[in-house]
Protein backbone atom coordinates (compact mmCIF):
# COMPACT_ATOMS: atom_id res chain seq x y z
CA UNK A 1 0.00 0.00 0.00
CA UNK A 2 1.38 3.59 -0.86
CA UNK A 3 2.58 5.76 2.19
CA UNK A 4 -0.31 8.98 2.43
CA UNK A 5 1.85 11.83 2.04
CA UNK A 6 -0.39 13.91 4.80
CA UNK A 7 -3.59 13.65 6.32
CA UNK A 8 -4.84 10.56 7.53
CA UNK A 9 -6.92 7.50 6.88
CA UNK A 10 -9.40 5.53 8.88
CA UNK A 11 -11.58 2.41 7.68
CA UNK A 12 -14.20 1.77 10.33
CA UNK A 13 -11.76 3.28 12.86
CA UNK A 14 -8.67 1.60 11.56
CA UNK A 15 -5.57 2.96 10.01
CA UNK A 16 -5.00 0.63 6.98
CA UNK A 17 -1.22 1.47 7.65
CA UNK A 18 -0.72 0.69 10.90
CA UNK A 19 -3.59 -1.86 11.79
CA UNK A 20 -3.69 -3.92 8.39
CA UNK A 21 -4.41 -7.06 11.05
CA UNK A 22 -7.28 -5.61 12.29
CA UNK A 23 -8.49 -4.34 9.64
CA UNK A 24 -8.25 -7.37 7.53
CA UNK A 25 -11.08 -8.65 10.08
CA UNK A 26 -13.82 -5.84 8.97
CA UNK A 27 -12.48 -5.64 5.08
CA UNK A 28 -12.95 -8.15 2.39
CA UNK A 29 -11.49 -7.36 -0.66
CA UNK A 30 -12.36 -8.85 -4.41
CA UNK A 31 -9.16 -8.00 -6.89
CA UNK A 32 -9.63 -7.80 -10.98
CA UNK A 33 -6.72 -9.51 -11.25
CA UNK A 34 -6.37 -12.46 -8.57
CA UNK A 35 -7.13 -16.75 -8.67
CA UNK A 36 -6.68 -19.61 -6.68
CA UNK A 37 -4.83 -22.55 -7.11
CA UNK A 38 -6.28 -24.74 -10.14
CA UNK A 39 -6.53 -27.53 -8.05
CA UNK A 40 -8.36 -26.65 -4.66
CA UNK A 41 -12.21 -26.62 -4.70
CA UNK A 42 -14.91 -24.02 -3.20
CA UNK A 43 -15.53 -26.00 -0.26
CA UNK A 44 -11.64 -26.19 0.44
CA UNK A 45 -10.51 -22.82 -0.50
CA UNK A 46 -13.61 -21.12 2.16
CA UNK A 47 -12.36 -23.60 4.89
CA UNK A 48 -8.84 -22.62 4.01
CA UNK A 49 -10.11 -18.67 4.32
CA UNK A 50 -12.13 -19.00 7.18
CA UNK A 51 -9.68 -21.17 9.23
CA UNK A 52 -7.48 -18.52 8.81
CA UNK A 53 -10.22 -15.72 10.32
CA UNK A 54 -10.34 -18.16 13.16
CA UNK A 55 -13.88 -19.13 12.11
CA UNK A 56 -16.24 -21.54 11.08
CA UNK A 57 -16.83 -22.52 7.17
CA UNK A 58 -19.06 -20.39 6.00
CA UNK A 59 -20.65 -22.48 3.37
CA UNK A 60 -23.54 -20.97 3.63
CA UNK A 61 -22.28 -17.57 1.75
CA UNK A 62 -21.11 -19.83 -1.13
CA UNK A 63 -25.14 -21.03 -1.40
CA UNK A 64 -26.14 -17.65 -1.29
CA UNK A 65 -24.16 -16.94 -4.85
CA UNK A 66 -25.29 -19.93 -6.17
CA UNK A 67 -21.90 -22.20 -5.84
CA UNK A 68 -22.77 -25.80 -5.00
CA UNK A 69 -20.06 -26.31 -2.56
CA UNK A 70 -20.69 -30.22 -2.10
CA UNK A 71 -19.58 -30.36 -5.81
CA UNK A 72 -16.04 -31.73 -6.38
CA UNK A 73 -15.36 -29.19 -9.48
CA UNK A 74 -12.30 -27.66 -9.04
CA UNK A 75 -11.38 -24.36 -9.57
CA UNK A 76 -9.85 -24.73 -12.87
CA UNK A 77 -13.47 -25.81 -14.09
CA UNK A 78 -15.76 -23.18 -13.06
CA UNK A 79 -16.88 -20.70 -15.78
CA UNK A 80 -15.50 -17.15 -15.21
CA UNK A 81 -18.82 -16.00 -13.64
CA UNK A 82 -18.61 -18.48 -11.29
CA UNK A 83 -15.12 -17.64 -10.18
CA UNK A 84 -15.94 -14.48 -9.52
CA UNK A 85 -18.84 -15.20 -7.32
CA UNK A 86 -16.67 -17.85 -5.41
CA UNK A 87 -14.03 -14.46 -4.94
CA UNK A 88 -16.96 -12.73 -3.40
CA UNK A 89 -17.84 -15.14 -1.38
CA UNK A 90 -14.65 -15.55 -0.20
CA UNK A 91 -14.13 -11.67 0.65
CA UNK A 92 -17.57 -11.94 2.74
CA UNK A 93 -15.95 -14.92 4.79
CA UNK A 94 -15.65 -12.48 8.05
CA UNK A 95 -18.72 -10.59 7.59
CA UNK A 96 -16.49 -7.57 6.75
CA UNK A 97 -18.79 -3.94 6.88
CA UNK A 98 -16.18 -2.81 4.10
CA UNK A 99 -16.28 -4.85 0.77
CA UNK A 100 -13.55 -3.55 -1.86
CA UNK A 101 -14.67 -4.59 -5.60
CA UNK A 102 -12.39 -4.41 -8.39
CA UNK A 103 -13.74 -4.52 -12.09
CA UNK A 104 -15.96 -6.98 -10.48
CA UNK A 105 -17.89 -8.05 -13.46
CA UNK A 106 -14.87 -7.35 -16.37
CA UNK A 107 -15.05 -10.45 -18.94
CA UNK A 108 -18.68 -11.77 -17.17
CA UNK A 109 -21.53 -12.35 -20.12
CA UNK A 110 -24.71 -10.96 -19.65
CA UNK A 111 -26.44 -13.35 -17.47
CA UNK A 112 -23.10 -13.72 -15.34
CA UNK A 113 -23.31 -9.70 -15.25
CA UNK A 114 -26.94 -9.64 -14.22
CA UNK A 115 -26.22 -12.39 -11.64
CA UNK A 116 -23.58 -10.58 -9.49
CA UNK A 117 -25.44 -7.31 -10.24
CA UNK A 118 -28.24 -8.90 -7.96
CA UNK A 119 -25.22 -10.10 -5.55
CA UNK A 120 -24.27 -6.99 -5.50
CA UNK A 121 -27.56 -5.30 -4.37
CA UNK A 122 -28.34 -7.98 -1.95
CA UNK A 123 -25.14 -6.91 -0.09
CA UNK A 124 -25.76 -3.27 -0.23
CA UNK A 125 -29.44 -4.49 1.34
CA UNK A 126 -27.85 -6.13 4.11
CA UNK A 127 -25.89 -2.90 5.22
CA UNK A 128 -22.75 -3.68 3.88
CA UNK A 129 -20.49 -0.53 2.65
CA UNK A 130 -19.15 -1.45 -0.92
CA UNK A 131 -16.33 0.65 -2.58
CA UNK A 132 -16.88 -0.58 -6.60
CA UNK A 133 -14.08 0.57 -8.92
CA UNK A 134 -15.25 0.11 -12.49
CA UNK A 135 -14.84 1.55 -15.95
CA UNK A 136 -18.20 0.20 -16.75
CA UNK A 137 -20.44 3.46 -16.58
CA UNK A 138 -23.93 2.12 -17.27
CA UNK A 139 -22.75 -0.46 -13.75
CA UNK A 140 -21.51 2.37 -11.81
CA UNK A 141 -24.94 4.21 -12.79
CA UNK A 142 -27.29 1.55 -11.71
CA UNK A 143 -25.65 0.45 -8.80
CA UNK A 144 -24.07 3.55 -7.12
CA UNK A 145 -25.00 5.77 -4.26
CA UNK A 146 -22.28 8.28 -4.77
CA UNK A 147 -19.85 8.02 -7.51
CA UNK A 148 -16.11 9.40 -7.79
CA UNK A 149 -14.77 9.86 -10.89
CA UNK A 150 -10.95 9.92 -11.17
CA UNK A 151 -9.05 11.33 -13.69
CA UNK A 152 -5.13 11.15 -13.04
CA UNK A 153 -5.12 9.70 -9.72
CA UNK A 154 -7.50 12.85 -8.75
CA UNK A 155 -11.16 12.91 -8.24
CA UNK A 156 -12.63 14.98 -10.86
CA UNK A 157 -16.32 14.68 -10.06
CA UNK A 158 -17.98 13.15 -6.88
CA UNK A 159 -21.60 13.17 -5.98
CA UNK A 160 -24.96 10.93 -6.61
CA UNK A 161 -25.27 9.69 -10.28
CA UNK A 162 -27.58 12.57 -10.52
CA UNK A 163 -25.83 15.16 -9.54
CA UNK A 164 -22.54 14.35 -11.84
CA UNK A 165 -25.06 14.18 -15.18
CA UNK A 166 -26.47 17.01 -14.05
CA UNK A 167 -23.17 19.11 -13.17
CA UNK A 168 -22.00 18.80 -16.90
CA UNK A 169 -22.17 20.79 -19.71
CA UNK A 170 -24.34 18.13 -22.11
CA UNK A 171 -27.81 19.03 -22.98
CA UNK A 172 -30.88 16.92 -22.57
CA UNK A 173 -32.13 15.15 -25.64
CA UNK A 174 -35.70 15.07 -26.97
CA UNK A 175 -36.89 12.66 -29.40
CA UNK A 176 -40.54 13.07 -30.92
CA UNK A 177 -43.05 11.43 -33.02
CA UNK A 178 -46.20 13.09 -33.78
CA UNK A 179 -49.33 11.40 -36.22
CA UNK A 180 -48.35 13.72 -39.40
CA UNK A 181 -44.44 15.01 -38.55
CA UNK A 182 -46.05 18.45 -38.08
CA UNK A 183 -42.65 19.54 -36.76
CA UNK A 184 -40.68 17.50 -39.46
CA UNK A 185 -38.19 18.89 -41.18
CA UNK A 186 -37.04 20.07 -37.70
CA UNK A 187 -36.22 23.62 -36.70
CA UNK A 188 -34.93 24.82 -33.65
CA UNK A 189 -38.23 25.82 -31.52
CA UNK A 190 -37.25 28.53 -28.53
CA UNK A 191 -34.54 27.02 -26.28
CA UNK A 192 -35.03 23.44 -28.28
CA UNK A 193 -32.36 22.91 -31.11
CA UNK A 194 -32.93 21.00 -33.40
CA UNK A 195 -30.22 18.19 -33.72
CA UNK A 196 -31.58 15.65 -36.69
CA UNK A 197 -34.27 13.42 -38.07
CA UNK A 198 -34.15 9.67 -37.73
CA UNK A 199 -37.01 8.43 -39.73
CA UNK A 200 -40.26 9.84 -38.22
CA UNK A 201 -38.43 11.19 -34.88
CA UNK A 202 -36.95 14.46 -34.42
CA UNK A 203 -34.44 15.09 -32.09
CA UNK A 204 -33.46 18.14 -30.44
CA UNK A 205 -31.00 19.02 -27.73
CA UNK A 206 -31.83 21.20 -24.82
CA UNK A 207 -30.74 22.88 -21.44
CA UNK A 208 -34.35 23.52 -19.56
CA UNK A 209 -35.53 20.79 -20.43
CA UNK A 210 -39.24 21.78 -19.02
CA UNK A 211 -39.40 25.02 -20.95
CA UNK A 212 -38.11 22.48 -24.63
CA UNK A 213 -40.55 19.89 -23.73
CA UNK A 214 -43.42 22.99 -23.91
CA UNK A 215 -42.50 25.07 -26.80
CA UNK A 216 -42.83 21.43 -28.61
CA UNK A 217 -45.74 20.19 -27.19
CA UNK A 218 -47.28 24.00 -27.72
CA UNK A 219 -46.21 23.59 -31.65
CA UNK A 220 -48.00 20.30 -32.23
CA UNK A 221 -51.17 21.18 -30.82
CA UNK A 222 -51.04 24.74 -32.82
CA UNK A 223 -50.47 22.51 -36.04
CA UNK A 224 -53.81 20.27 -34.77
CA UNK A 225 -51.35 16.85 -34.73
CA UNK A 226 -50.79 14.58 -31.90
CA UNK A 227 -47.62 13.09 -29.90
CA UNK A 228 -47.22 9.65 -30.20
CA UNK A 229 -43.47 8.95 -29.00
CA UNK A 230 -41.53 11.25 -26.42
CA UNK A 231 -38.59 10.57 -24.78
CA UNK A 232 -36.83 12.64 -22.85
CA UNK A 233 -33.04 11.61 -22.37
CA UNK A 234 -30.49 13.23 -19.78
CA UNK A 235 -26.89 12.96 -20.58
CA UNK A 236 -25.36 9.49 -19.15
CA UNK A 237 -22.63 8.93 -16.72
CA UNK A 238 -20.75 7.62 -19.39
CA UNK A 239 -21.15 11.24 -21.48
CA UNK A 240 -20.28 12.83 -18.30
CA UNK A 241 -17.39 10.78 -17.72
CA UNK A 242 -16.21 11.29 -21.28
CA UNK A 243 -16.73 15.61 -21.47
CA UNK A 244 -14.35 15.50 -17.87
CA UNK A 245 -11.41 13.80 -20.06
CA UNK A 246 -11.83 15.55 -22.81
CA UNK A 247 -12.02 18.89 -20.05
CA UNK A 248 -8.44 17.49 -18.99
CA UNK A 249 -6.84 16.96 -22.08
CA UNK A 250 -8.06 20.46 -22.97
CA UNK A 251 -6.63 21.67 -20.05
CA UNK B 1 -2.20 -23.43 15.03
CA UNK B 2 -5.68 -24.87 13.39
CA UNK B 3 -5.34 -22.77 10.66
CA UNK B 4 -1.96 -23.53 9.86
CA UNK B 5 -2.69 -27.24 10.07
CA UNK B 6 -5.93 -26.87 8.23
CA UNK B 7 -3.78 -24.72 5.34
CA UNK B 8 -1.16 -27.79 5.30
CA UNK B 9 -4.34 -30.27 5.10
CA UNK B 10 -5.42 -28.64 2.00
CA UNK B 11 -2.12 -28.22 0.17
CA UNK B 12 -1.18 -32.37 0.72
CA UNK B 13 -4.89 -32.39 -1.11
CA UNK B 14 -3.74 -30.48 -3.51
CA UNK B 15 -0.38 -31.85 -4.39
CA UNK B 16 -2.28 -34.86 -5.00
CA UNK B 17 -4.41 -33.71 -7.42
CA UNK B 18 -1.52 -31.80 -9.20
CA UNK B 19 -0.02 -33.51 -11.76
CA UNK B 20 3.06 -31.61 -11.99
CA UNK B 21 3.65 -32.62 -8.56
CA UNK B 22 2.99 -35.97 -8.31
CA UNK B 23 5.42 -35.82 -12.02
CA UNK B 24 8.51 -33.90 -10.18
CA UNK B 25 8.00 -35.36 -6.27
CA UNK B 26 7.06 -39.11 -7.40
CA UNK B 27 7.41 -40.55 -10.75
CA UNK B 28 10.23 -39.06 -12.52
CA UNK B 29 12.24 -39.55 -9.35
CA UNK B 30 11.04 -43.38 -8.43
CA UNK B 31 11.48 -44.22 -12.61
CA UNK B 32 14.72 -42.92 -12.76
CA UNK B 33 15.42 -44.56 -9.57
CA UNK B 34 14.28 -48.42 -10.77
CA UNK B 35 15.92 -48.07 -14.11
CA UNK B 36 19.47 -46.76 -12.39
CA UNK B 37 19.35 -49.22 -10.15
CA UNK B 38 18.57 -52.18 -11.87
CA UNK B 39 21.56 -50.61 -14.12
CA UNK B 40 23.75 -49.92 -11.27
CA UNK B 41 23.54 -52.99 -9.47
CA UNK B 42 23.95 -55.09 -12.17
CA UNK B 43 26.88 -53.77 -13.73
CA UNK B 44 28.76 -52.37 -10.65
CA UNK B 45 28.02 -54.94 -7.79
CA UNK B 46 30.12 -51.94 -5.73
CA UNK B 47 27.34 -49.35 -6.58
CA UNK B 48 25.19 -51.44 -3.97
CA UNK B 49 26.66 -49.66 -0.82
CA UNK B 50 25.95 -46.54 -1.98
CA UNK B 51 22.68 -47.17 -4.46
CA UNK B 52 20.45 -45.89 -1.19
CA UNK B 53 22.28 -42.88 -0.41
CA UNK B 54 22.70 -41.78 -4.28
CA UNK B 55 19.43 -42.27 -5.34
CA UNK B 56 18.03 -40.31 -2.23
CA UNK B 57 20.06 -37.44 -3.10
CA UNK B 58 19.06 -37.42 -6.63
CA UNK B 59 15.35 -37.69 -6.10
CA UNK B 60 15.37 -35.04 -3.11
CA UNK B 61 17.52 -32.14 -5.02
CA UNK B 62 14.76 -33.10 -8.49
CA UNK B 63 11.91 -32.81 -5.98
CA UNK B 64 13.20 -29.64 -4.21
CA UNK B 65 15.61 -28.18 -6.88
CA UNK B 66 12.91 -28.74 -9.74
CA UNK B 67 9.86 -28.95 -8.10
CA UNK B 68 9.44 -26.48 -5.54
CA UNK B 69 9.94 -23.24 -7.64
CA UNK B 70 7.52 -23.16 -10.56
CA UNK B 71 4.55 -23.53 -8.42
CA UNK B 72 5.64 -20.47 -5.91
CA UNK B 73 6.64 -18.26 -9.12
CA UNK B 74 3.15 -19.43 -10.37
CA UNK B 75 1.35 -18.11 -7.57
CA UNK B 76 2.75 -14.93 -8.04
CA UNK B 77 2.03 -14.93 -11.61
CA UNK B 78 -1.17 -15.77 -11.57
CA UNK B 79 -2.76 -13.82 -8.72
CA UNK B 80 -3.11 -16.48 -6.28
CA UNK B 81 -0.66 -15.56 -3.59
CA UNK B 82 -2.01 -11.99 -4.05
CA UNK B 83 -5.63 -13.46 -3.22
CA UNK B 84 -4.10 -15.30 -0.68
CA UNK B 85 -3.07 -11.90 1.00
CA UNK B 86 -6.25 -10.10 0.62
CA UNK B 87 -8.14 -12.72 2.14
CA UNK B 88 -5.71 -13.12 5.47
CA UNK B 89 -2.90 -15.71 4.77
CA UNK B 90 0.15 -13.78 5.28
CA UNK B 91 2.80 -14.50 2.82
CA UNK B 92 5.15 -16.60 5.11
CA UNK B 93 2.38 -18.95 5.99
CA UNK B 94 2.06 -19.22 2.49
CA UNK B 95 5.56 -20.26 2.18
CA UNK B 96 6.43 -22.65 4.79
CA UNK B 97 3.13 -24.59 4.27
CA UNK B 98 4.90 -25.51 0.96
CA UNK B 99 8.23 -26.37 2.35
CA UNK B 100 6.54 -28.29 4.71
CA UNK B 101 4.03 -30.57 2.18
CA UNK B 102 7.50 -30.55 -0.14
CA UNK B 103 9.39 -31.51 2.95
CA UNK B 104 6.64 -34.52 3.66
CA UNK B 105 5.96 -35.75 0.27
CA UNK B 106 10.42 -35.87 -0.12
CA UNK B 107 10.81 -37.68 3.42
CA UNK B 108 7.89 -40.50 1.73
CA UNK B 109 10.32 -41.00 -1.39
CA UNK B 110 13.47 -41.41 0.95
CA UNK B 111 11.64 -43.76 2.80
CA UNK B 112 10.39 -45.67 -0.49
CA UNK B 113 14.03 -45.96 -1.89
CA UNK B 114 15.14 -46.43 1.79
CA UNK B 115 13.19 -49.25 1.99
CA UNK B 116 12.74 -51.08 -1.37
CA UNK B 117 16.62 -50.75 -2.69
CA UNK B 118 17.82 -53.12 -0.23
CA UNK B 119 15.09 -55.58 -0.89
CA UNK B 120 15.07 -55.07 -5.20
CA UNK B 121 18.80 -54.14 -5.83
CA UNK B 122 20.46 -55.82 -2.84
CA UNK B 123 21.81 -52.12 -1.51
CA UNK B 124 23.50 -52.09 1.73
CA UNK B 125 21.71 -50.67 4.66
CA UNK B 126 23.31 -47.69 6.75
CA UNK B 127 25.94 -48.91 9.47
CA UNK B 128 24.11 -45.69 11.38
CA UNK B 129 20.38 -45.23 10.96
CA UNK B 130 19.97 -42.42 13.50
CA UNK B 131 23.25 -40.63 11.22
CA UNK B 132 21.05 -41.41 7.90
CA UNK B 133 18.46 -39.79 8.86
CA UNK B 134 19.88 -37.05 10.30
CA UNK B 135 22.05 -36.28 7.14
CA UNK B 136 18.70 -36.90 5.04
CA UNK B 137 16.89 -33.92 7.19
CA UNK B 138 19.95 -31.72 6.68
CA UNK B 139 20.05 -32.81 2.58
CA UNK B 140 16.05 -32.06 2.91
CA UNK B 141 16.29 -28.70 4.84
CA UNK B 142 18.78 -27.21 2.17
CA UNK B 143 17.70 -28.43 -0.75
CA UNK B 144 13.88 -26.88 0.03
CA UNK B 145 15.45 -23.86 0.93
CA UNK B 146 17.37 -23.96 -2.10
CA UNK B 147 14.05 -24.74 -3.70
CA UNK B 148 12.28 -22.05 -1.97
CA UNK B 149 15.02 -19.51 -2.81
CA UNK B 150 14.83 -19.78 -6.59
CA UNK B 151 11.19 -19.85 -6.03
CA UNK B 152 11.22 -16.06 -4.40
CA UNK B 153 13.93 -15.17 -6.89
CA UNK B 154 12.70 -15.85 -10.04
CA UNK B 155 10.54 -13.60 -11.77
CA UNK B 156 8.68 -15.82 -14.30
CA UNK B 157 8.41 -19.54 -14.71
CA UNK B 158 10.51 -19.52 -17.41
CA UNK B 159 13.86 -17.59 -15.41
CA UNK B 160 12.96 -20.30 -12.38
CA UNK B 161 13.16 -22.88 -14.62
CA UNK B 162 16.37 -21.76 -15.75
CA UNK B 163 17.71 -21.21 -12.25
CA UNK B 164 16.73 -24.74 -11.64
CA UNK B 165 18.55 -26.41 -13.87
CA UNK B 166 21.25 -24.37 -13.38
CA UNK B 167 22.02 -25.30 -10.60
CA UNK B 168 20.12 -29.15 -10.50
CA UNK B 169 22.26 -30.45 -13.80
CA UNK B 170 25.62 -29.37 -12.46
CA UNK B 171 24.67 -30.72 -8.74
CA UNK B 172 23.92 -34.14 -9.97
CA UNK B 173 26.44 -34.65 -12.38
CA UNK B 174 29.36 -33.27 -10.84
CA UNK B 175 28.99 -33.58 -7.43
CA UNK B 176 30.02 -37.69 -7.44
CA UNK B 177 26.77 -39.11 -6.97
CA UNK B 178 26.92 -40.60 -10.70
CA UNK B 179 30.64 -41.51 -10.54
CA UNK B 180 33.72 -40.89 -8.93
CA UNK B 181 33.95 -37.03 -8.62
CA UNK B 182 38.02 -37.65 -8.41
CA UNK B 183 37.60 -39.18 -12.09
CA UNK B 184 36.63 -35.93 -13.10
CA UNK B 185 38.98 -33.51 -15.06
CA UNK B 186 40.28 -31.10 -12.89
CA UNK B 187 38.50 -28.02 -14.28
CA UNK B 188 35.20 -29.78 -14.12
CA UNK B 189 35.83 -31.17 -10.69
CA UNK B 190 36.35 -27.52 -9.77
CA UNK B 191 33.48 -26.50 -11.69
CA UNK B 192 31.36 -28.76 -9.67
CA UNK B 193 32.99 -27.80 -6.29
CA UNK B 194 32.43 -23.82 -7.05
CA UNK B 195 28.71 -24.41 -8.96
CA UNK B 196 27.58 -27.21 -7.11
CA UNK B 197 26.35 -26.45 -3.34
CA UNK B 198 29.72 -27.34 -1.20
CA UNK B 199 27.22 -28.69 1.38
CA UNK B 200 26.06 -31.07 -1.36
CA UNK B 201 29.09 -32.52 -2.16
CA UNK B 202 29.79 -32.84 1.96
CA UNK B 203 26.64 -34.92 2.50
CA UNK B 204 27.08 -36.88 -0.46
CA UNK B 205 30.42 -37.90 1.26
CA UNK B 206 28.70 -38.13 4.41
CA UNK B 207 26.08 -40.49 2.92
CA UNK B 208 28.64 -42.23 1.61
CA UNK B 209 30.26 -43.17 4.96
CA UNK B 210 27.16 -43.76 6.74
CA UNK B 211 25.80 -46.34 3.29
Amino acid sequence: MCRSDEGTMSVKGFNPQVDGRKLRQVLGVQLQASSLPDVIRPKEAMALICSWHGLSPRFDILTRFGIDYQSKKQYHEMSTGQKRRLHLALSLACDPAVVILDEPTAGLDVEGRARFHASIRELKAAGVTIILATHDMAEAESLCDRIAIIIKGRIASCGTPAQITSAGQSETRITLRTKRNCLLPGRDMGCAHFLKQTEEYGVWLCRDTAEAVMELLKEVRKSGDSVEDLRVERPSLEERFLELIEGGAHQ
Amino acid sequence: MKAFLKHLLVQLKMDIRERGTLMTYYLVPLIFYFVMGAVFSSTNPLSRQTLSATMVIFSVTMGAVMGIPAPIVKMRETGVLRAYLVCGIPGWAVLFIHSLSAFLHLLIVSIIIFITAPLFFGAAYPKSFPAYFLALFILLFSSIAIGIFIGVAARSQSVGMMFSQAIFLPTVMLSGIMFPAAMLPVPLRLFGWSSSCNLYYELIFRFRKLG
